[in-house]
């Protein structure tokens, strides 16, 4: 009987997938960004700084667009190898040549420095852009599909070069009273299909095979509160709650309420 | 002799011919041949076992599983992984334990401050003996080999199992950020030293150390 694989840190890849659920990155004295308590082991040493303040605000100042924002990241600095995983959903890793992709932000894991990390305008999304690779996470295999699509909103992972979806309704089905009636109450049967976020022009869709969320992760803070911002609640006057660093799931920001 | 073989990655195939095996209490999802089940009370390892499970919080459900033919053991699609033992000890925390032959001796050990940050409480489950175990874990487990040269870390969240002779240290990370709310999330690990296998699951459970 053949047993498991067994790894060890001569053997475990170089910047590549162990298996479908857990990523292997080498650092060679240079630095990774990851998101908060999704490395699961390491060998060698590694040091694991949260970050905001210190020596390392040069390299934050190039990487992230304000400094609250990285209070949800750290940075991984040292000799070895480390491995990350997330909840085991499937990790792919992605690289990017002077290109740009927006990803929900529940879904990306890890990116090199060379990569800047932006808040997306559109809420609950950030945005990379520049050269690099980066890890993210999907809950089942993901799937690339070039516009024009309409896709499901839970489905949508991200997408590289193409400009903002929008919103679609199927209007035939919501129309006139009885659209009206099923909208409100859901009686006469609703699909569950009557809304898809669009894409059109050129560039790449990525969608998981699942219509399961992953847990959102936070943006930062929320957008600056002026009018003509989306999410930032210009002119509505109400004033956001101020958040505590790390606080999950931020629904006012995925809505844009 | 028990034939352990895995029948797709997530369900557990034993072959007997009139021996026994130790199992989750319910895991079995199906069986051909003739089977009898029998709960074990208090983890099966008699009456002093039974009290050390009771006081150490390390309570197993086990059934002794006796028959000719196949039965198939399975727990909530949780992915299976097949540790053969020659006369080593596996320690294992004991709801990630699905399986043993009847061979091996199950026992409950201290382990000090590792399972204290995991919420698992301050003991784990020893398997030792001769024969295979069935251990479970979230999403494929990754073997990692540590040796004298090349000691390894590993997040408490997701550690599942070791076997060897590895020594464990718990270091930690908490510095005066971790106070201002600018903690790293990865402020704890085990260190493990010396010569073995560590088994670490793609998933991290809920830990204390998670979210410092």
């Amino acid at each position: 009987m053949n047993g498991p694989v067994i790894h060890d840190a001569t053997t475990l890849p170089v910047d590549d997938n162990v298996n479908p659920y857990a990523f292997s990155v080498e650092l060679k004295g240079s630095k990774w960004f990851l998101q908060k308590g999704k490395m699961i082991a390491y060998y060698g040493r590694i040091d694991f700084h949260g970050i905001g303040h210190g020596p390392l605000d040069r390299l934050i100042a190039g990487s992230f667009h304000s400094p609250l924002h990285a209070a949800d990241w750290v940075v991984a600095e040292g000799q070895g190898k480390m491995l990350l995983a997330d909840r085991s959903f499937d990790v792919n890793s992605y690289d990017l040549e002077d290109g740009n992709l927006t990803v929900r932000s529940g879904n990306l894991l890890a990116f090199e420095p060379s990569l800047s990390l932006k808040q997306s305008i559109v809420p609950g999304f950030l945005t990379l852009i520049g050269t690099g690779k980066f890890v993210a996470a999907s809950n089942g295999p993901v799937v690339f599909v070039e516009p024009p699509i309409r896709v499901d909103p839970q489905a949508l992972v991200g997408w590289a070069d193409c400009p903002s979806p929008c919103h679609h309704y199927d209007h035939q089905y919501l129309r006139g009273v009885m659209g009206g009636v099923r909208r409100l109450t859901g009686l006469g049967g609703a699909s569950g299909e009557e809304h898809q976020f669009e894409f059109v022009g050129a560039g790449t869709v990525l969608l998981q095979s699942t219509e399961q969320l992953m847990a959102e992760a936070p943006t930062g803070e929320g957008p600056p509160d002026e009018a003509g911002v989306p999410g930032g609640g210009g002119g509505h006057g109400n004033q956001p709650m101020p958040r505590l660093p790390g606080q999950l799931g931020d629904l006012q920001r995925r809505f844009g309420l | 002799m028990a034939q352990f073989r895995l029948h797709g990655s997530k369900v557990l195939a034993v072959d007997m011919a009139g021996d026994a095996v130790k199992a989750k209490n319910g895991s079995m999802v199906a069986y051909e041949g003739e089977m009898t089940f029998k709960k074990l009370t208090g983890g099966g390892d008699g009456l002093r076992g039974m009290m050390t499970r009771r006081l150490t919080g390390e309570q197993m459900e086990v059934m002794e599983v006796k028959g000719h033919g196949t039965c198939y053991f399975a727990d909530r699609a949780s992915e299976i992984n097949l540790v053969s033992l020659h006369g080593e000890t596996l320690y294992v925390e004991a709801s990630n334990l699905l399986c043993t032959e009847a061979s091996l001796r199950t026992g409950t050990t201290f382990t000090g401050l590792r399972g204290a940050s995991q919420g698992n409480g301050l003991f784990t489950t020893t398997v030792e003996g001769t024969g295979q175990a069935a251990i479970l874990s979230d999403g494929t487990a990754i073997v990692l080999r540590v040796t004298p040269q090349l000691p390894l870390q590993v997040d408490p969240g997701a550690y599942i199992a070791h076997t060897g002779r590895l020594r464990q240290h718990f270091q930690s990370g908490v510095n005066f950020r971790t106070f201002l709310g600018e903690g790293s999330g990865e402020a704890f690990q085990i260190r493990f030293e010396g010569e073995g296998l560590v088994y670490v699951q793609p998933s991290e459970r809920n830990t204390i150390g998670g979210e410092v």
